[in-house]
């Protein structure tokens, strides 16, 4: 009887080596992936404020120039083009820095290269209010000759919570000057909405 | 031939009598994959997640051109000033066709949205000019125009530098 039924039952051995395989090639990919976006762009880390999703536009994925604005009202001017930061900060890992508050002094310049306490290691170039709109200039045309043309060239504005709008005005202006009157601010999705 | 034909199997069942020993000799190892799958699945997860959460939206904002040329001539009845103090306090103002403008009322962040979307009912061609101090947090201003973009209305919104003018009326009024 026993047997019988141990016989009825059917042991199913079901192989999981190539699902496995498929798995971990999954795996990798996404660990380099997740490892490259963190190293590309040595984070210079500002906490996003939180907006409500009113409309479906997502971040462009390349061509964009993002400012990023810290607590202390440093602007950090960077491309996504590592050529185009070859061509004009001279380092394809290079960063603008430009301090637009004439009221403070820049962290970066007065902890000694420092930025939100932390050290940072990439090649920054300091600008002023000239230079900066200078730069800007000058990557639009890098960025545009680079791509052949083509580029639609955004800039994406990366703004601490804490950052004085005072410095985003300053920028509105340049934006201003520049004639690059299109721009995006960074933020992150509200989780939940009080409605 | 009968034998025949029975020799020859029992020889070939003796060869593979023999082969089934050597077999026997090679240790076979089964693993079960299950827990190493789970654990694999889990990094997977976390990965995938960690990857993709961290898609931010943008807030797309279009500055009129710095021309001098196409400065545009605004009624002054069509526009809403809103005035930030630096202690975040949000007053509005509506301009009145003579040129003046009203008192500025105090108006609460959670009445933002529906302060300016009967006002726009009240005027379709409402046109809203902020003035934000410079001392003021950056994510405040990102919740006014994130409450302006909310608001059901065409958004038609620019930015203004706050003088000292406008800080005296803001103070005036409470600060």
């Amino acid at each position: 009887m026993k047997k019988a039924r141990s016989i009825k039952k059917p042991g199913v051995n079901i192989d999981m080596t190539p699902l496995v395989d498929v798995i971990m090639l999954l795996l990798t990919f996404f660990m380099l992936v997740a490892t490259f976006k963190a190293e590309s762009t040595e984070a210079i880390e500002v906490k996003l404020p939180e907006s409500v999703v009113t409309d479906t536009t997502k971040l462009p994925e390349k061509d964009i120039m993002t400012l990023t604005i810290t607590k202390a009202g440093d602007v950090f001017v960077d491309v996504d083009n590592y050529k185009v930061k070859e061509e004009v900060f001279g380092s394809s890992v290079g960063i603008g820095l430009y301090h637009p508050d004439s009221t403070s002094k820049s962290e970066y310049e007065t902890s000694g290269g420092k930025i939100n306490g932390k050290p940072f290691n990439r090649p920054v170039t300091i600008l002023d209010k000239e230079t900066f709109e200078k730069t800007l200039n000058d990557l639009r045309r890098a960025l545009k000759s680079q791509t052949g043309g083509k580029s639609d060239f955004r800039i994406v504005l990366k703004g601490d919570l804490d950052a004085q709008y005072g410095v985003v005005e300053d920028l509105m202006d340049s934006f201003k000057t520049t004639r690059n009157t299109r721009f995006a601010l960074v933020t992150d999705v509200k989780s939940s909405n009080p409605e | 031939m009968a034998g025949g034909g029975f020799d020859a199997p029992e020889s070939g069942g003796g060869l593979h009598k023999q082969k089934k020993y050597k077999k026997g000799k090679k240790i076979g190892v089964r693993i079960d994959m299950t827990p190493m799958v789970d654990v694999i699945m889990l990094l997977l997860t976390f990965f995938i997640l960690t990857t993709t959460l961290n898609t931010p939206q943008i807030m797309q904002i279009n500055l009129p051109k710095g021309d001098q040329e196409d400065k545009i001539k605004v009624d002054m009845g069509n526009v809403l000033y809103i005035r930030v103090s630096e202690n975040e306090n949000v007053y509005f103002s509506s301009g009145l066709s003579d040129g003046s403008e009203a008192e500025p009322v105090k108006v609460s962040f959670i009445d933002m949205k529906k302060k300016i979307e009967s006002l726009y009912n009240a005027n379709p061609n409402l046109l809203i000019l902020l003035k934000f101090d410079r001392k003021m947090k950056y994510s405040s201003m990102v919740d006014i125009l994130d409450e302006i973009n909310k608001a059901a209305i065409e958004k038609r919104y620019s930015f203004m530098k706050m003088e000292d003018a406008d800080k005296e009326i803001v103070t005036k009024a409470g600060g």
